[in-house]
């Protein structure tokens, strides 16, 4: 069931990553809740196209799908100015892009780490920091990173990925004390084990070890992530900044 | 209007009245040009010209005068 207050009417969101999990449940139930989007994917590709057009319709929203590769600083650069040349007030950013490369630490070069970091962290602060100069005209607005549990408990075979996410996670703190005064809030997320394609082939055994873990004895679905995703960007949490929320289940 | 009238009033609208220093203005010269101001000048010229300036050139923007300089990059001709 999609949760439909209407919470996001008047905003406008940018939301990377999408095309599936987390980013596409965040997408579909911030255009529900009356917010137009700027949705970033990797990939131009038809049945996007037609996919955002439908949910537009159903929603009445306007979704504008921006395509880049987050390697690609020109290309980011080409995406943020076709969002300023259309004028429109920018209330949210919701940072979901990501990628993994998990493998045991003397397994896994600097060079792989570096792209987790660059995709991970470096790509999203250069699109934070396009998009917060946009947000200082207005004075207000909310950024939403998404980190990891991984990047606060630690994970075996995660260390680029649980690093990047922390890194994620300093930022958000910096950010939102440098921030604050110009009434931008900065907050992160750090889900638990979602059942998303980062996570769908996991070792059965794996998964059974975290279940076991997990209070409330599910993984976590993309869209317990997208409700606290959309909190943090309405002006129901117009009082938090500088946060870091587990969506986890709970885990101990 | 002129580049040069857009940029001075960029000027003007973000500092406030500043027209007779204009020439001699530079980043922390007046208390209304701190890095709170920077940004709000960085918007605002942005908005005037239509461009979106580089994280480079936003540091190097260090007074009136290099605005010329920096704003030629972005096709800006006065």
């Amino acid at each position: 069931m999609m949760l439909n207050s209407k919470l996001l009417v008047g905003k406008t969101a940018v939301i990377t990553g999408c095309l599936q999990g987390i980013g596409k449940k965040t997408m579909e139930l911030f255009a529900h809740n009356g917010a137009d989007l700027f949705a970033c994917f990797q990939n131009e590709d038809n049945d996007i196209s037609s996919y955002i057009k439908k949910l537009s319709n159903e929603t009445g929203v306007n979704i504008c799908p921006l395509y880049f590769d987050l390697t690609n600083i020109s290309q980011i650069k080409d995406a943020v100015q076709s969002i300023q040349k259309s004028k429109k007030k920018i209330d949210i950013l919701v940072n979901i892009a990501g990628i993994t490369n998990d493998a045991l630490f003397h397994m896994i070069t600097i060079d792989q780490m570096k792209k987790v970091f660059e995709v991970n962290f470096f790509s999203q602060m250069l699109l934070t920091q396009y998009i917060t100069k946009l947000m200082l005209r207005n004075k207000q607005g909310s950024v939403i990173n998404i980190s990891s549990i991984s990047a606060i408990d630690g994970n075996p075979g995660q260390l680029s990925y649980s690093a990047s996410k922390a890194a994620l996670i300093a930022a958000t703190k910096t950010l939102s004390s440098e921030l604050a005064p110009s009434g931008i809030r900065v907050n992160a997320l750090a889900p638990g084990v979602i059942q998303t394609n980062m996570t769908e082939n996991l070792p059965a055994d794996v998964v059974d070890k975290f279940m076991s873990k997990i209070h409330l004895r599910r993984l976590g679905l993309p869209e317990d992530v997208a409700g606290t995703i959309l909190f943090l960007a309405s002006d129901k949490s117009s009082y938090i900044t500088g946060q870091i929320i587990r969506v986890d289940g709970g885990i101990g | 209007m002129t580049e040069k009238e857009k940029y001075d009033n960029a000027f003007v609208e973000t500092f406030g009245n500043v027209n007779g220093n204009l020439p001699t203005l530079s980043y922390q010269s007046i208390d209304k040009w701190d890095s709170v101001g920077h940004m709000a000048l960085i918007a605002t010229l942005e908005d005037a010209f239509d461009i979106m300036m580089e994280t480079d050139d936003i540091i190097n923007f260090s007074s009136y005068k290099k605005g010329f300089e920096i704003l030629a990059k972005y096709d800006v001709k006065f």
